[in-house]
């Protein structure tokens, strides 16, 4: 496999901020969870193409269970509920290319800055070398992604979806951060947000037949 | 001090503490459809012998041991003893109180068996994942098994499964969960700083982080210790984090509430002690850090706390203030001031427990929950009355009760760092919990009826059911004894104190 190199990888991981861009921002829920699904799947490839690289076996195991649990079994719970519940998002309170602009500038300015300042994060001198620096610049900027869906819209299903952005992006890190980690732990960090987001969107779709919405701005009979 | 050598023993008790209730919530989740005694028998059960257990371990370690399993991968020590003591002593009365108050509750009518289970079930899983989480020695599976505790508690949130309740079911879950990816991503920067310095074998365990604290780069340090507090602080319930905390809080039921207030936010203040006081002797700005947010944090949740009128938000609004002295009196990393965290963690387990509790035989004799309805009562509810005296004046820290021994600890313990300006902060709070507490206190029971006249003698409400004053007058009943005679729990303090400090230091 000598044509797994740090170029390929590259490519890829800029693919997977692609697919993440794109399901942050479509409208359609559907859609959304699909590239969330190809989102998975690039992230898959990207930890086999490390494992490739650097000759880890464990990252195969991870890349095989990462494709089981992100890529097949999340989508598939989103799916079976988004049946059930209306199939475009609430509309957000930041119009469609405002947001895309505004990401794409936030993005870029915040993936240059982690890139340059890499060091001050990782220890260990692999980290700072390509490929793993562009990895862990886009693991940072898609966690920051997933904190400006999660705090931007307005859709239950969609923080939902933001919420599995930002564990992917720790997810990714975890690649450069610790390889060595043990598979029984980062399985244990999967199958959380599966839990998570399963017992989310079931609370979603009882919200949904009580309250109406899923507009979350709308769920508030609480006084702060 | 202390240089009382530390026997490492391997015992199956450090992992049959969170195994037994995990036993006993599937049996119930199982079988609970069977019968009664599969369903409340099983809980009562199954968290007695979990309550036995930590009391067996307590004294083993008081003896000196350290209980470990597979090799090094469960670590039990006084913290986490006091931990899972805590936890199951409260998870035992808050069982029996949920006998008269979720299953027999006339106002709740008749609640399908289904989710009675599912209530019963979830409590002990919940209490399972938490000894996990005190037994875990792992840097990951600590965030594993801290977000499981979430994870069980969200469905015990949303038990009325009406608008209010999901809404702060949702809420709950998903704050909390964000929140606790930003610990997770923290814990990743530790585990991968300290992956140079450690043997492959040892680099996930907790208790090697102290010994390479000093070596790990300031800057990393910084930022996974701002993701941490960030992180395990919303689990805390700390400002701005706290979102979450009233909503929850309120809408649970009363003996859920008394478990979240008590126990669950009291786990992130575990993970907090675990990975956060390691670094403030080698990083005094993770001191400062720490102390900056709690005193915010203890000053805005004691104002909200005065305005509430719901007594539920009062007293969870009033949580974030009492988490805060918690957190604070950790984060000093000193003797004086992890002693006073978990002497305060402890008192304000079993106060706001017993807070809760009296507040939910108010409800649950009256209907209501607003503190102005509650003054226009005519109650015969002694029990009650003096239950909640003692939890008021216990928590607003007025002596000779237990909130004032360790507020006053952990006031000392500000003052000996230095940190002058969150000491007088914190005696303002202690003044202003005197204030909002005792206005709660005269209100309900000292206003007299308006129609208490002869001609109208009204209907008298009368005390409520011995399984749910039981619960109550035992955590009094420790209440007192704590603030008269707190040398009884000196040893397991001073014991789970020198273990961080040891760790501070270095295994």
């Amino acid at each position: 496999m000598a044509w797994v190199t740090g170029d390929v990888i590259i490519t890829l991981v800029v693919a997977h901020l692609l697919a993440s861009i794109a399901a942050a921002e479509v409208r359609n829920l559907k859609l959304s969870n699909g590239f969330l699904c190809v989102q998975s799947l690039l992230l898959s490839a990207i930890i086999a193409s490390f494992a490739v690289i650097s000759q880890n076996p464990t990252l195969y195991w991870w890349a095989g269970t990462t494709v089981l649990t992100k890529a097949i079994l999340l989508p598939w719970i989103l799916y079976h509920y988004m049946r059930r519940l209306p199939q475009v998002e609430v509309k957000p309170l930041v119009g469609f290319a405002a947001s895309l602009i505004f990401l794409l500038i936030f993005l870029t300015a915040f993936y240059r800055f982690v890139h340059t300042y890499v060091d001050f994060i990782a220890p260990t001198t692999e980290a700072l070398v390509e490929p793993a620096r562009s990895n862990l610049a886009i693991a940072f900027s898609i966690f920051a992604l997933g904190l400006y869906v999660v705090m931007a819209r307005r859709d239950a299903v969609k923080i939902i979806i933001g919420l599995i952005l930002l564990e992917n992006g720790v997810h990714l890190s975890l690649v450069t951060l610790a390889p060595t980690m043990p598979e029984t732990t980062v399985f244990g960090i999967t199958s959380n947000v599966i839990v998570a987001a399963y017992l989310l969107l079931y609370l979603t779709e009882q919200i949904y037949q009580q309250f109406g919405t899923m507009d979350t701005l709308q769920l508030s009979s609480l006084k702060r | 001090m202390d240089t009382q050598p530390i026997i490492q023993v391997e015992s199956i008790l450090a992992v049959l503490v969170f195994l037994v209730p995990l036993a006993f919530s599937l049996v119930i989740f199982l079988f609970g459809r069977i019968s009664r005694v599969l369903r409340e028998g099983a809980a009562f059960v199954g968290i007695f012998f979990t309550f036995l257990i930590s009391v067996l371990i307590a004294q083993r370690i008081l003896r000196g041991e350290v209980l470990t399993f597979w090799g090094m991968n469960f670590y039990v020590d006084g913290l986490s003893a006091l931990m899972e003591i805590l936890g199951s002593f409260v998870g035992v009365i808050v069982i029996l109180y949920s006998l008269s108050y979720v299953v027999h509750n006339p106002r709740l009518g008749n609640l399908p068996e289904r989710r009675l289970r599912i209530y019963y079930g979830l409590i002990l899983l919940f209490l399972s994942m938490m000894n996990l989480t005190c037994a875990t020695n792992s840097i990951i599976m600590l965030f594993v098994s801290l977000e499981a505790t979430t994870l069980a508690t969200a469905f015990l949130v949303t038990f009325y499964w009406n608008r209010d309740s999901l809404e702060a079911g949702y809420k709950y879950l998903l704050l909390v969960t964000v929140g606790v990816t930003f610990a997770l991503l923290g814990l990743v920067l530790l585990y991968s700083a300290s992956i140079p310095y450690l043997p492959r074998s040892r680099v996930l365990l907790l208790t090697e982080l102290g010994r390479i604290a000093s070596k790990i780069p300031g800057n990393i340090v910084l930022l996974a210790s701002a993701l941490i507090i960030a992180g395990f602080g919303t689990k805390a319930g700390l400002v701005p984090f706290h979102a979450w905390l009233p909503d929850a809080h309120a809408e649970a039921p009363i003996p859920v509430s008394a478990l979240l207030s008590g126990i669950v936010i009291k786990v992130g203040a575990y993970a907090l002690a675990r990975t956060i006081t390691i670094f403030s002797p080698s990083f005094p700005a993770v001191v400062l850090f720490v102390a900056v947010l709690c005193s915010v944090s203890m000053l805005v949740g004691m104002m909200m706390a005065l305005v509430q009128d719901d007594i539920k938000r009062m007293l969870a609004y009033s949580s974030i203030s009492q988490i805060a002295y918690v957190v604070e009196g950790l984060g000093l990393g000193t003797y004086l001031g992890v002693y006073g965290g978990l002497f305060h963690l402890m008192n304000h387990t079993i106060l706001k427990a017993l807070l809760f509790l009296t507040a939910g035989a108010l409800m649950w004799a009256t209907g209501m929950r607003k503190i102005s309805e509650l003054a226009s009562q005519r109650r015969r509810m002694p029990v009650t009355a003096f239950c909640f005296f003692v939890g008021a004046l216990g928590i607003s820290g007025v002596p000779p009760f237990n909130g004032f021994l360790s507020k006053f600890t952990i006031f000392l313990a500000l003052a000996e760092r230095g940190l002058l300006w969150a000491a007088v902060i914190a005696v303002i709070t202690g003044f202003l919990s005197i204030a909002c507490f005792g206005r709660a206190a005269y209100q309900i029971f000292w206003t007299a009826p308006p129609d208490a006249t002869e001609a109208n003698p009204g209907v008298v409400i009368l005390e409520v059911p011995p399984t749910m004053w039981t619960g109550m007058i035992i955590l009094a009943g420790v209440s007192i004894l704590l603030g008269l005679y707190p040398q009884l729990v000196h040893p397991v303090l001073d014991r789970a104190t020198n273990i961080i400090l040891r760790l501070l230091s270095g295994p």
